[in-house]
């Protein structure tokens, strides 16, 4: 295929997106359960 | 200095649809002997350069054109052009019979030489297709095999 003079080629580079990366979840505590009085 | 960005390249490409081991596929258009995988990248190799391909000065890469018109007039040149008058340009003429092609987008990434009128890719995987002298069973063929949008044209 002729895609044009070589002379005029440039390169370039195409990297991938980076996927995020999720934060750890919170840890949930136990809630304290009300002493009865 | 080259440019580096997450931009997916667009070019535009024909392929040959041939039967490749009882399933119709996608084939390169100059290189005959190179069959374009289903739903993994084509990686381009070179004989000299092996897995740096492409590089500047060679002629490796995987090719495609910057624009459907270039790439139809690539078809033009292989299937002749049918003669029609007035101001539409002219149509390319259908395929020979049993030789269906497909004209196409394609995603171009990894190392992309850039020139005026195309690409020369490191990698690159079919996004839609144009399926020109094949029927609607072809094109949901090759649509279940690449996971890619194709119309029979």
């Amino acid at each position: 295929m002729d895609i044009g003079d070589p002379e005029t080629e440039r390169e370039i580079e195409v990297v991938p997106l980076e996927e995020p990366v999720p934060m750890p979840a919170p840890i949930e505590q136990p809630s304290e359960e009300p002493v009865g009085v | 200095m080259k440019h580096v960005t997450q931009e997916v390249v667009d070019g535009w490409r024909l392929w040959h649809v041939r039967l490749h081991e009882g399933e119709r596929r996608l084939e390169s258009f100059t290189w005959h002997h190179v069959t374009w995988p289903a739903r993994q990248p084509l990686v381009a190799t070179c004989p000299v350069h092996g897995r740096d391909a492409p590089l500047s000065g060679h002629d490796c890469g995987i090719y495609s054109f910057r624009t459907r018109a270039l790439a139809e007039e690539l078809l033009r040149r292989y299937t002749g052009v049918r003669q029609c008058y007035g101001r539409q340009p002219p149509e390319p003429a259908p395929p020979p019979p049993g030789r269906p092609i497909a004209l196409g987008r394609v995603s171009l990434w990894g190392r992309v030489l850039v020139r005026e009128h195309g690409f020369r890719a490191q990698f690159a995987y079919p996004y839609e297709l144009f399926l020109i002298g094949g029927d609607e069973a072809m094109a949901r063929d090759l649509r279940r095999l690449y996971a890619v949008d194709v119309l029979a044209a």
